[in-house]
């Protein structure tokens, strides 16, 4: 096994001499270190210089000649059926040349990476699930024509009953955000017998963590330039899959992917909020439409309440611990409210499932995730997809069990960690490439060098 | 008062998507006059995609990095690869790019093999020549192109990779990644009594990327993930009432800024996987996930008040110390 430890040389930071990295991990034959050229070396950025000159490109500095531009009219209301939406008196604003609504969209009206749960404009007599769901879309010569034509257009609903707690949306009694059941997904991960072990632990802890509704905030908002050209549907377009939504284009204007060229421009973050397809749709159908080049850009609150958002949780942790501070049980039970659609939700609380236990050995656990609709804005992927969630969890668990025990919080850690040789929660026995061991003790001699653990 | 407290947050962070099949594919296109295109469907989002794959080829043929393009994310020319998220790129596009690359590796060597009068298995790549490892004869990499090309021969390659999972099972038994990252973070905060402002002093933060392809490129997701996640524990948070979200702009979302950030002192773990590209696994996300959890834990040890709710806000901070607990 090969631990190799690189540490970044700070300034006016005094390293202790006899404790070399090298002599701690001494290097196996597996990996060459010696004949590397390009990796392991900190080449600059091919991108680096056309972004801080700059030069670079964004698709909101984007211009076509001939070009149009698109905005989106949004609900207001978090839970209705849509009756009707009137547009002639938009379509007569100056400037104003298209106002689309779902009958205009030739392929199937709806997206989802998961599910296809999310409407691109809800259609008449369909259902509003959220604040911000997309209405119609206005395309015109100029932003303040469309401007002026949001303002005309007519929208009748019926309110329906809304709700906007993930507990409450569990029940029988709670208004269905999607068929029967506000249920989306259950991950269960049951291995051992925890309730056993909870029983003839030393010390058991249990506790309720909720984590908040949080945004990506990216410096670039959502945004894209759309033209046919040599026949071929081209989308310059912020985003994290180009390949994903060339397959959501081609499926909502019904025609193949192959008439789709989706280009990725130079894009200013993403952190999870750039998977799902924000303007491509929108900025497809528009060109579709019309034969002209269309741009699409959010302005920034827009952004915020159309993008997914990362999920809030409610988690309720239960661990337990023989007398050395082993773990030999936990029980975990999550709950993540997904908002209106599905969207990354069902991986999201998987993967906080399959890492619920830390990266810990524990022998027993039983635990339960579920990703509930609700009225709320939708939440989708952010940079850690619920295990900075559940992180916090089971780290404030940590923290807690050495507490009762006495044990340092680094101790109680080194005792547990994961190994080669382990079987974690989900029965894989890990290979090699686990050095969690390695990152305890580097960061606590690092602390300790620096006088952070002084008491 | 101001009261200081260290915590500890630990993670591990499966890398690709969770017991699903998430391929990605790469072409090579080794060029006459030894320069090199790379095409791929990964979005290069701001981490370093491109970089790092330009790294991976260039090692795997022995050119320099600065002879590399790659040209990414256009669906009309490169091959799929995925979304840019789960931390997988690096992992999983880095070895479609690597295997692209030896594929035209391949035709180089064989063609090579013949000039030299060696047989391929008895060749090495690398600063620009093709070298012969039991005698030392070696050949420029731009002759052996040129052989080549007299022969109507062309140089390509195409790749992919898709990370060895299983699909969890009804107990969720089974193995739902390929590899794992891992860090532990170790954070130093004071504590406003008076106003209940947390402020983060000092962050450890040891990361197992597995092989550091640009060491710098990994330090940098480690300074920005802490960012997010001091933002994360102790101010962002999206206000929603009855559906709708109340703090749409950076004025109501309170987001942190230079002045906020600590001094973080990154340390670079190599746990090598042996299924990685030279060793390589991820960071992207693993930099952010385990600040929150120790943000928290150092709060807790501040004050003797735990806090199982985030954000850690000044008002939660006040009502705490002021509070039957205090």
């Amino acid at each position: 096994m090969t631990v190799k430890i690189r540490e970044k040389e700070l300034p006016n930071v005094d390293f202790p001499g006899e404790e070399s990295p090298e002599r701690e991990s001494p290097e196996s034959g597996t990996f060459e270190r010696a004949g590397f050229q390009a990796i392991g070396k900190s080449f600059p950025r091919v991108d680096g210089a056309a972004k801080v000159t700059g030069r670079a490109q964004f698709a909101a500095d984007l211009h076509l000649p001939g070009m149009l531009f698109a905005r989106v009219l949004r609900s207001r209301v978090p839970h209705a059926v849509l009756r009707s939406v009137e547009t002639a008196e938009a379509l007569a604003v100056p400037g104003v040349v298209a106002v689309y609504t779902a009958a205009d969209i030739p392929g199937q009206n709806s997206v989802g990476i998961i599910v296809k749960d999310e409407p691109v404009l809800v259609g008449r007599g369909e259902r509003i699930r959220r604040v911000g769901d997309p209405l119609a879309l206005v395309v015109g010569e100029s932003e303040e024509a469309l401007e002026t034509a949001l303002l005309k257009i007519k929208v009748d609903y019926e309110p329906l009953p809304a709700v906007f707690s993930a507990l409450e949306a569990m029940a029988d009694y709670a208004p269905k955000v999607h068929g029967n059941s506000n249920i989306q997904s259950v991950t269960r991960i049951i291995r051992g017998d925890a309730d056993s072990a909870l029983a003839a632990a030393r010390v058991v802890i249990s506790r309720r963590y909720t984590t908040q509704m949080a945004e990506h905030a990216y410096l670039e908002t959502e945004a894209g330039v759309a033209a046919i050209e040599n026949g071929l549907l081209t989308i310059r377009v912020s985003t994290q899959n180009p390949h994903y939504d060339r397959r959501e284009v081609a499926r909502v204007l019904g025609t193949g992917q192959h008439r789709v060229r989706i280009v990725q421009a130079v894009t200013g973050g993403g952190f999870g909020g750039k998977l799902d397809v924000s303007v491509q749709c929108l900025l497809g159908l528009a060109a579709w439409k019309t034969g002209r080049p269309v741009k699409m850009v959010y302005p920034r609150e827009e952004s915020v309440i159309a993008s997914p958002k990362r999920h809030p949780f409610i988690i309720d942790y239960t661990s337990a611990a023989d007398g050395e501070g082993r773990l030999t049980a936990v029980k975990v039970r999550i709950i993540g409210d997904t908002g209106a659609y599905a969207s990354y939700g069902p991986a999201t609380l998987k993967r906080a499932a399959v890492h619920a236990a830390g990266p810990y050995e524990v022998p027993n656990v039983f635990i339960e995730a579920f990703c509930v609709y609700t009225n709320n804005p939708t939440a989708g992927a952010m940079r850690g997809f619920g295990v900075p969630q559940i992180a916090f969890a089971h780290e404030s668990q940590m923290d807690l069990l050495a507490q009762a025990l006495g044990l340092d919080p680094f101790e109680i850690r080194l005792r547990n960690c994961l190994k080669a040789g382990s079987v974690t929660a989900t029965g894989q026995r890990l290979q090699a490439g686990v050095g969690i061991a390695e990152t305890i003790r580097r960061a606590r001699e690092k602390a300790r060098e620096l006088g952070m653990l002084e008491r | 008062m101001k009261k200081r407290g260290v915590g500890v947050g630990c993670m591990w962070y499966g890398i690709g998507n969770t017991g699903a099949p998430n391929p990605a594919g790469a072409f090579l296109d080794f060029l006459e006059d030894g320069t090199v295109l790379v095409l791929t469907g990964c979005a290069d989002i701001g981490q370093g995609s491109s970089t790092v794959l330009a790294q991976i080829a260039a090692e795997e043929l022995g050119v320099p990095v600065e002879d590399v393009l790659v040209a990414a994310g256009d669906t009309g020319v490169s091959p799929d690869a995925g979304a840019t998220s789960a931390s997988r790129q690096t992992y999983i596009s880095g070895n479609a790019v690597r295997l692209a690359a030896r594929q035209a590796k391949q035709v180089l060597l064989a063609e090579a093999a013949q000039m030299l009068g060696a047989p391929a298995e008895d060749l090495e790549t690398g600063e620009g020549r093709i070298r012969q490892k039991s005698t030392g004869k070696s050949v420029s990499i731009k002759e052996v192109l040129a052989g080549c090309r007299a022969r109507g021969k062309l140089t390509l390659g195409s790749g992919w990779f898709n990370p060895l999972t299983t699909v969890l099972d009804g107990a969720g038994q089974g193995v739902p990644y390929a590899t794992y990252s891992f860090a532990t973070q170790v954070a130093e905060v004071e504590v406003d009594t008076e106003t209940g402002k947390v402020r983060v002093l000092r962050i450890v933060a040891a990361h197992d990327v597995g092989r550091a392809v640009n060491p710098q490129a990994v330090e940098g997701q480690i300074e920005g993930g802490c960012a997010m996640g001091i933002g994360y524990a102790l101010t962002e948070e999206v206000q929603v009432a009855s559906g709708e979200i109340k703090n749409t702009n950076f004025s109501a979302y309170i987001l942190p800024m230079s002045l906020d950030m600590p001094e973080i002192y990154s340390i670079i773990v190599e746990e090598p996987e042996p299924t990685g590209p030279f060793g390589a696994k991820g960071v992207g996300e693993p930099a952010l996930i385990p600040t929150a959890a120790a943000v928290a834990n150092a709060v807790a040890d501040a004050l003797g008040v735990r806090f199982y709710e985030l954000p850690i806000t000044l008002e939660k901070v006040v009502q705490a110390v002021s509070g039957p607990e205090k």
